[in-house]
């Protein structure tokens, strides 16, 4: 503890080379600071290789899905909804302009005025035609565009909600990026339009997208706004504005330098990253606050400085490196979990702790070095005077008496707490939605409930059936390789029957069916009935492969529609059966009972032939491949909870235990919405496993510092009480456990054990020179009790500006802060001395040093 | 009547062969629409239809078209008879163009053995599911657009078709390059709201066929979906004297097999 680091020797020796040192750094990764680059991409909580986003991009791909914004308008005035003139021309403006917008995947808006209308006209007659290629004219006319939605169960609750109160566009977009941009230059068109509609947007992107731009702007407001306020709490606290400057440069250059690290290597900055700042400015003023309190307690004016504050230095090097460590590998923890932007956040939170112990060490000597003598004299004044008998210390004072007289009380408190606390966490509901990550009255929150109230649902997600047969091929393959001799006078036919293979594709075989198309053209007409014997066998593996285009296949759509729909969380799904539906309806009868699915395969590819002679023939591509061997299931949700999506996943689960697909078909999940339920999951357990693990390694170094495995335990103690009435807390609340909370819990062991380390520290300090439990603990709630508040309400209010953001992480944040600052020093200051008056007999005060 | 402007058409277009370029808008494109939809008094050819996405994901169509004309560059009939993919094996259209009023089309589908009036919204809907539109088959009615000729080239009319009722097409105008010599269009650029391509059709190959230079080979693109099709044309042969009845809903259930097959197979 004598011993004096190299690096304070030479801050105390030359002052300005350190100033002139940690400027440059600054200087230099404030350079990096520009280049930021901002992903707010929920998607990207997963590894690019994990499976289930790997899955997910594929079914885009496979589907052509692109993220969309929902355009709503509603309107609650008129008596016939959405379905009036000034309404649907409103709706066919904004379509309009949305066509033209740059960015927006144009073939794929949806919308009353960009797609098809089916129909009768008169007996025997089928018609095609837009549904509402111009604004209607007159009432009828919208009643007429009223009449044809309600019969196309594809747009129904769709494009339009069910009460005819609100219609949506769809805009897909060529980057989810965009929907920024795109969304803030619709809401400007809005405004302009006349009537009495509503209009919102909604969708998981433009929340997404919209929250990276808010999270941005809070960067620049809470970060300064929480270093104000931690600069107020230390002007009041040492009442010298010169002084509290060296703590606040302190929390600057750690703050830049980190971000500037983190930038500057090419990481992108994450909803959790953006928070770094923020953490970091309340922990990287906690060591000033210590040396200065300590500085000012030993220096005597006359005394070296130099001396005076190297000795300080020298005496407070090991808790505050251990604090600082520990505090580092909660953070570090967290690249524990497979999660790479908690990694990232965790890895640069715990960089930045270290860099300001590191910094704090040179700074604030330099600065104490640099002081004039008048300056000096004033810390002193103040220190002694006014800190002792503050409204602070007085408290302080009056609790611990209070915890060493009462220690089993205290005990039997704590004990049910934990009981209680445990009974919370066993209540806990896991769950997130990045549209609740707003506050309740922003925009998109309210655009979420008014859409999902009249809608079957704005959040998708997708059920993807898959057929696979490789039986099909063989048995081709047995019947090609039995006509080699036929084969060998096609070359061309042969070459493309000997490159099959047994995963061939409906369009693989294609290659056949057309080579012995042109074989038979060519053909000397003895080797016709052959040829053409052959070109059946393709053509019905061919059609057995287009499974989905089967009576057996849209079958099982039309099963699993049932069961998604059975669950009562699912607002409405769309499928191919339902598009083969109505045309077969409408080349029938157009009557209810004709909607149904014919009953052979051929008749199947007929109507859906039909459905492709419409102006959007590729919106079938949405619901199945080319080769109709993958379909999907389009669910809307109402909710886009995880919850909720889980309890759909696990209904589904179940539905298929009970009546197993055919081998042939796997049928997996994608969507935005099941993504989310996926990375959450990996950050519970990966949060679970991260917690586990800095505890072990907090108790390590808990053991290692006090020799002691007694010492150990107790200090662990008010951590893992905080911990778990923290999380026993919001288990009763219903809080959700999102993604914040989520990450707090291992932060929160390493800010709470602090007090634990400078309380058991200066116990054991006091302790050896007293050799009185009780005397020591008296002394105990004097100045290393009043350092320990004061820290906590340092960092518990310096969280505080977060309140005030827009975004619920934040004001999560700032919440848990609080109490978690709140429960630590309280269970710091009363677990602790309960438990030490216990546990620590007086006569031997060198008994606990012995027992490492 | 029709023989007449039959007459005047092969007039304008040996003419044109002749060496002085045409000026007048019209009598390019009245050519261009005769060479293109009218050659012959008729016309028996199988189609290959490929349509491949933007991922290079193909579908396969083939049918057999019967083409009448009843006026030259005036009605028609047409019977189009599928053959592949085996699932939509024996669907039929039957046409009865009537340009610049709408068209008659039945529709005959074996899976649900039902003959069915298609009444036509919208000449510009997919031809089952290609790239290219009924009209793209059919022909544009030349009377639709105003046409204006922008350019001479040595080898191309260059013309700039502007619609005349811009509310019924997705476009906002379409430049054709027409060939001098066969005035067949070898190449359509479609222009949308923004001022940009969107679509394009190229023919990549001409044939003479008989007396009559044909494309028979060309490919519609989407170059905003990134999809196109191709369309090869086999086996064409014009002057076949198609009987009239053929083009009747009769054909619909009973396709004539005969006449279905290239008169050089059946020859064999």
């Amino acid at each position: 503890m004598n011993s004096i680091p190299l690096i304070v020797r030479l801050a105390t020796n030359r002052p300005v080379l350190i100033y002139i040192l940690t400027a440059m750094l600054a200087v230099l990764a404030a350079t990096q600071l520009p280049r930021i680059h901002i992903d707010t991409d929920p998607q990207n909580m997963l590894p690019e290789t994990q499976a289930d986003r790997v899955y997910h991009s594929a079914v885009e791909t496979r589907f052509n899905l692109h993220d969309a914004l929902v355009v709503g308008i509603v309107n609650e005035t008129n008596a016939n909804g959405i379905y009036n003139p000034q309404s649907l021309a409103n709706l066919h403006a904004l379509s309009q302009s949305i066509l033209g917008m740059e960015g927006v995947v144009r073939p794929d808006v949806m919308s009353l005025a960009t797609v098809d209308n089916i129909s009768q006209q008169g007996p025997g007659t089928i018609r095609f035609e837009w549904m509402m290629n111009q604004a209607p004219k007159n009432a009828a006319r919208a009643a007429e565009i009223q009449r044809a939605v309600s019969r196309l169960p594809l747009l129904n609750n769709t494009l339009v909600s069910g009460d005819g109160k609100a219609a949506v566009i769809y805009v897909p977009l060529s980057s989810k990026s965009l929907s920024y941009p795109i969304s803030e230059s619709l809401r400007e068109q809005m405004d302009a339009f006349s009537g009495d509609d509503e209009f919102h947007i909604a969708g998981l992107p433009v929340a997404e997208e919209s929250f990276g731009h808010e999270m941005f702007v809070q960067m620049g407001i809470s970060a300064p706004l929480a270093g104000l306020v931690i600069f107020l709490l230390m002007a009041w606290f040492f009442r010298n504005l010169r002084l509290i400057t060296v703590p606040m440069i302190v929390a600057m250059a750690t703050v830049i330098i980190t971000m500037g690290v983190l930038i500057g290597l090419g990481f992108t900055v994450h909803i959790m990253s953006s928070m770094i700042p923020i953490f970091l400015m309340p922990i990287a003023v906690v060591d000033s606050v210590h040396i200065l309190s300590e500085f000012a307690d030993r220096y005597h004016p006359g005394d070296d400085r130099r001396e005076v504050i190297r000795r300080v230095v020298g005496h407070l090097f090991k808790p505050m490196l251990f604090t600082s460590v520990t505090s580092a590998i909660g953070f570090a923890s967290l690249l524990l979990t497979p999660i790479p932007p908690v990694q990232v956040f965790g890895a640069f939170v715990a960089f930045g702790i270290l860099l300001a112990f590191v910094l704090t060490i040179v700074l604030v000597p330099a600065w104490i070095v640099r002081s004039s003598e008048k300056q000096l004299a004033n810390l002193k004044r103040l220190e002694s005077g006014a800190s002792a008998s503050s409204l602070l210390a007085r408290s302080v004072r009056k609790l611990g008496r209070f915890a060493v007289a009462r220690p089993w009380p205290i005990i039997a408190f704590s004990l049910i707490l934990l009981v209680v606390s445990i009974g919370g966490v066993m209540h806990i509901q896991i769950n997130d939605n990045p549209v609740r990550w707003f506050k309740e009255s922003h925009p998109i929150r309210i655009s979420d409930q008014v859409l999902n109230r009249h809608f079957a649902g704005t959040y998708d997600a997708f059920l993807v059936l898959e057929h696979e047969d490789p039986d099909v091929v063989k048995a081709l393959q047995v019947e090609l390789s039995a006509q080699s001799a036929l084969l060998n006078r096609y070359p061309g036919l042969k070459q493309v029957v000997d490159d099959l293979e047994v995963t061939a594709s409906a369009s693989d075989l294609d290659q056949i069916v057309m080579r012995l198309d042109d074989a038979l053209f060519d053909a000397n007409l003895d080797d016709e009935p052959q040829l053409l014997a052959l070109m059946q066998a393709a053509e019905r593996s061919q059609s057995a492969l287009r499974y989905f285009q089967t009576p057996k296949g849209v079958a099982l759509i039309e099963q699993l529609q049932g069961v998604l729909m059975d669950t009562g969380d699912v607002g409405k799904t769309s499928a191919l059966a339902d598009a083969i539906k109505v045309v077969n309806r409408e080349l029938r009868s157009g009557q209810a009972a004709d909607y149904r699915v014919p009953d052979s395969q051929p008749a199947i590819a007929q109507t859906l032939l039909q459905y492709q002679s419409s102006h959007r023939p590729d919106d079938l591509w949405h619901m199945v491949t080319p080769n109709y061997d993958s379909a999907a299931i389009w669910l809307q949700l109402r909710s886009g909870d995880n919850q909720d999506m889980s309890r759909i996943v696990d209904s589904v689960r179940l539905a298929l235990e009970a009546t197993p697909l055919p081998d042939t078909v796997q049928v997996n999940w994608a969507g935005k919405t099941f993504i989310n339920v996926v990375w959450q999951d990996a950050m519970v357990s990966g949060m679970l496993r991260s917690l586990l693990g800095a505890f072990v390694v907090v108790f390590v170094m808990m053991t290692l510092l006090f020799r002691s495995l007694r010492y150990g335990l107790l200090a662990m103690i008010p951590l893992a009480l905080t911990i778990l009435c923290a999380y026993g807390l919001i288990g009763w609340m219903g809080k959700d456990y999102d993604m914040p909370i989520a990450v707090l819990s291992s932060l929160s062991l390493g800010l709470s054990i602090d007090f634990a380390i400078h309380f058991i520290q200066r116990f054991r300090d006091i302790q050896a020179l007293t050799g009185d439990v009780r005397s020591t603990l008296g002394q105990m709630f004097e100045e290393p009790a009043r350092a320990i508040s004061r820290n906590a309400v340092v960092i518990g209010l310096g969280f505080s500006p977060l309140f005030l953001a827009p975004l619920m992480p934040y004001v999560t944040v700032a919440t848990f802060m609080v109490l978690i600052m709140l429960l630590s020093a309280m269970a710091t200051l009363l677990m602790l001395p309960a438990l030490l008056r216990l546990l620590i007999r007086s006569p031997k005060p060198n008994d606990s040093g012995a027992s490492a | 009547m029709f023989k007449m402007i039959f007459l005047i058409g092969l007039v304008v277009v040996s003419s044109a062969q002749a060496a002085e370029p045409l000026t007048d808008a019209r009598s390019i494109v009245t050519n261009a629409n005769l060479a293109t939809y009218y050659a012959g008094a008729d016309l028996r050819t199988e189609t290959r239809m490929l349509i491949t996405d933007a991922q290079g994901r193909t579908q396969r169509r083939q049918f057999t078209i019967l083409r009448q004309d009843v006026v030259d560059g005036g009605e028609q009939n047409m019977l189009v008879v599928f053959s592949q993919p085996s699932d939509v094996r024996g669907t039929v259209y039957l046409v009865n163009k009537q340009p610049g009023e709408d068209d008659n089309r039945w529709l005959y589908l074996p899976g649900l053995d039902l003959v069915k009036r298609i009444s036509v919204g919208d000449k510009r809907t997919s031809f089952v599911g290609a790239h290219s539109f009924y009209e793209d088959v059919s022909g544009r009615w030349v009377e639709a657009d105003q046409h204006e000729l922008i350019e001479t080239t040595d080898s191309y009319y260059v013309l700039k078709h502007t619609p005349l009722d811009s509310d019924a097409v997705e476009f906002v105008s379409y430049t054709t390059w027409i060939d001098r010599t066969t005035f067949l269009p070898m190449k359509t650029e479609y222009l949308n709201a923004a001022g940009t391509v969107y679509r394009l059709v190229e023919a990549l190959g001409v044939e003479q066929i008989q007396e009559y230079p044909t494309i028979t080979h060309f490919r519609v693109s989407n170059l905003e979906t990134g999809g196109n099709t191709e369309i090869r044309m086999r086996w064409a042969e014009y002057d076949q004297q198609l009987p009239d009845d053929l083009f009747s809903e009769r054909s619909l259930r009973k396709p004539p097999m005969d006449w279905l097959k290239p008169a050089r197979r059946i020859k064999q």
